[in-house]
């Protein structure tokens, strides 16, 4: 039979980063408390410039990063570990998320040098933070149809167009969009390029989208006009496309993908109370059994990937499981709570934390492919398309 | 062993168990013929002496190797005391006994030892119809011991299991030993070990199922084309990956685990887990193939039943996701939600 093999060969954290962990742990223990208890939930989500700027300052931002960009040169693995503990102890991380993870890499991929020194400095030092510009109102998973064109002029490019569920872009400094800067609508994944903005640039609007929680994270960026200097095009004209699909495998099967709302794993171990009846400790060790094989098949993708492999497939079921995890977690928890719970009172709070988890469920699912895509991704993977 | 030769061994048997144990001899199993050949034949091959030391007339490997050979006798269905044997020459001989020939099994459960005579009744033990000796873990005056008691001198009653093997009650009444020795695990490490056997079988038997379905999928033509180009079905076989992908994942890591803490007490928590796991997703894996497959994969003829029935029997041996569970979620809700992330992060119980 003629199917890929799925390998999940164990891995061990290295010691280095092992010893990391205690140091981020010691680290987190004496920042953690002055921050409050319900900006700690959404964690990725929390943007806190105070918390981004403290863990810049020991160097966990861009850790992987060459020393001359401000980086500290250590491995993925170090960086695994900064990222789960972030995740474990429910840290507002949010500023820099998306320029540590995302952007800063794509910039030394793909960026030029003026570009590097301009950013990824004072994206160590937990200063200066990124938005992700893909989606547009008609261009959600299939990217390839983006609309907002940046048409060539003396000096750079005129913008046009409209960016959505741009995460942060109100608070953030740049944003790296997705543009078509050649051809035609139709041309699809040709004449496609990323552009590194700066958010205050004339003629960029941004206007909150609330999402259904209340919460003001995406924004919607509006281009009218928007003059980008030439510098400021990343790589080479039409790489647009390359780009992007090489970033979104960065984002896949991290950490991110199962802790996001650890917390409620945490409270519900903390209502249940010390001596669960067994049909609770039943269900709540199955959730941890759970979430214990995500974190084995995550690390075990990172392994792969420090091996110099590229486990796309792997790497799409973490997010598959994963998110569905986290869909999971919060129903679960809530019905077993309400059975099981130590108190009245203790039940109360639980199934507002329980609430608002429900609330922001929906987006894991979505967010940096949905499960429909990436189980198309799988298929193909398969030999099934 | 090392990597080199374990693979060697790994393809060596692959072949042998894709050439010698065929739907023929798993359907024969069921319907009560004992395959004598093909037991001589892997007794042959030394793989239920696998974890057996050198010295004592075994191959020498590691926990991990014997784990590693049972995850491929599930990926065939191998309906013979296989990994039951591996796992009691294991005991027997790490209790400083000596490995026998011939089918055996290990019947773990509330054992006594008493004057060198075995007391106790264990129920639903694989193959107790069918093996010359029953391997069990006693509780004794002066700690545990390995016993081995020949299938003789037990009461048997036969009840086939669900996925068409031999299983049974066995009695012991006062039962004379072929063989006492100190036992390097405890009652409830011996019960572990078999989980963590069973998690692996399940690891290959659902590898096994992934594999089956999709080349049917690609196979399989409805309104002129085949079925595996409809988005409905590769859905659902993506999430089938999924969960085989996790029962794989959670198994190796545990075996692993096992194998680097040392026979007495490793991988305590990655077993329970692991076990938790792969019983938790058995249901979703069965049912999966069984709605891609449709009729033909509900007939007895399709082999796709070697794989599921087991699946769903193996998910209940040694230990549900329930049992399990409860084992893992009363140590951490004792251990309290501050103790829960190191914990989880060091894959151990919290203390």
């Amino acid at each position: 039979m003629s199917i890929p093999k799925l390998e999940f060969p164990p891995f061990h954290l290295p010691p280095e980063a092992e010893a990391l962990r205690e140091e981020v742990r010691g680290f987190l223990k004496a920042t953690l408390p002055g921050i409050k208890t319900e900006d700690r939930f959404a964690s990725w989500n929390t943007p806190s410039p105070d918390f981004s700027r403290a863990l810049g300052k020991r160097g966990w931002i861009g850790i992987t990063w060459p020393k001359r960009y401000g980086g500290s040169e250590r491995s993925f693995l170090d960086r695994y570990v900064v990222t789960e503990e972030l995740l474990g102890n429910s840290a507002p991380a949010g500023s820099h998320w998306v320029a540590d993870r995302q952007s800063g890499p794509l910039l030394l991929r793909f960026g030029s040098e003026e570009q590097r020194q301009a950013v990824l400095p004072r994206i160590t030092k937990g200063e200066c933070y990124f938005s992700i510009g893909m989606s547009e109102p008609d261009s959600g998973s299939d990217l390839a149809s983006v609309r907002t064109r940046a048409e060539p002029v003396p000096g750079g490019f005129r913008v046009n167009g409209t960016k959505v569920w741009t995460s942060g872009a109100h608070r953030n400094h740049y944003c790296i969009a997705l543009v078509r800067t050649s051809g035609q609508h139709g041309d699809r994944h040709k004449g496609l390029s990323q552009i590194l903005v700066d958010l205050k640039t004339p003629g960029v609007t941004i206007r909150p989208i609330i999402n259904l929680a209340g919460r003001h994270d995406w924004n919607e960026v509006t281009f009218s006009d928007a003059f980008i200097p030439e510098s400021c095009l990343i790589g080479n004209e039409g790489d647009g496309w390359l780009q992007v699909t090489s970033e979104l495998a960065f984002e896949r099967s991290g950490p991110e993908r199962f802790l996001q709302n650890f917390y409620v794993l945490r409270e519900l171990v903390r209502v249940l109370g010390r001596q669960p009846a067994k049909r609770a400790a039943s269900v709540l060790g199955r959730l941890i059994a759970r979430l214990w094989t995500l974190r084995q098949m995550s690390v075990a993708v990172a392994g792969m990937m420090q091996g110099g492999k590229s486990p796309a497939i792997e790497a799409s079921l973490v997010k598959d499981l994963g998110t569905i995890y986290q869909q999971d977690l919060p129903e679960i928890a809530r019905v077993l709570a309400e059975s099981d719970a130590t108190t009245e009172d203790d039940l109360a709070d639980f199934l507002d934390i329980a609430q608002y988890a429900t609330m922001m469920a929906p987006s894991y699912t979505i967010q940096g492919g949905t499960t429909q895509v990436l189980r198309g991704i799988v298929a193909r993977g398969l030999g099934l398309r | 062993m090392d990597r080199e030769t374990r693979d060697m061994l790994l393809e060596t048997a692959d072949r042998f168990f894709t050439e010698r144990c065929g739907r023929d001899v798993v359907n024969g199993v069921e319907k009560g013929v004992w395959p004598a050949d093909f037991w001589m034949e892997i007794e042959e091959m030394g793989l239920p002496l696998i974890a057996v030391a050198e010295e004592r007339g075994g191959a020498g490997g590691t926990l991990a190797d014997m784990l590693a050979i049972l995850r491929l006798a599930g990926a065939h269905a191998v309906p013979v005391p296989l990994a039951e044997t591996a796992l009691a020459n294991l005991l027997v001989s790490a209790a400083g006994g000596s490995a026998a020939a011939g089918p055996g099994t290990v019947a773990l459960g509330a054992t006594t030892l008493a004057g060198n005579r075995l007391g106790g009744t264990v129920a639903r033990v694989p193959f107790a119809s069918v093996v010359q000796r029953f391997v069990t873990v006693a509780t004794a005056p002066d700690g545990p011991k390995v016993v081995v008691v020949a299938a003789g001198n037990a009461t048997i009653t036969n009840t086939p299991s669900h996925a068409g093997e031999p299983c049974g009650t066995v009695s012991f009444d006062n039962a004379t030993c072929e063989f006492v020795g100190a036992s390097p695990v405890g009652v409830e490490r011996a019960y572990e070990l078999g989980a963590l056997m069973r998690a692996m079988q399940m690891a290959g038997a659902a590898d096994k199922v992934l594999a089956t379905v999709v080349e049917y999928c690609k196979q399989r033509a409805q309104f002129g084309r085949p079925i595996s180009t409809f988005q409905a079905i590769q859905q659902m076989l993506a999430e089938l990956a999924s969960c085989v992908a996790a029962t794989i994942a959670s198994a190796e890591a545990a075996a692993r685990d096992a194998d680097e803490g040392g026979l007495a007490d490793g991988g305590s928590f990655s077993i329970a887990a692991a076990k938790s796991q792969a019983s938790d997703f058995a249901q979703r894996i069965a049912a999966i193939a069984h709605q891609s497959m449709g009729a033909m994969g509900f007939t007895h003829e399709h082999i796709l039943h070697h794989y599921t029935r087991r699946l769903w029997v193996w998910r209940r041996d040694f230990g549900s996701e329930t049992f399990w569970g409860e084992k893992i979620g009363t140590a951490y809700a004792k251990a309290g939600p501050q103790a829960l992330w190191s914990a989880l992060s060091a894959s151990r119980y919290a203390a």
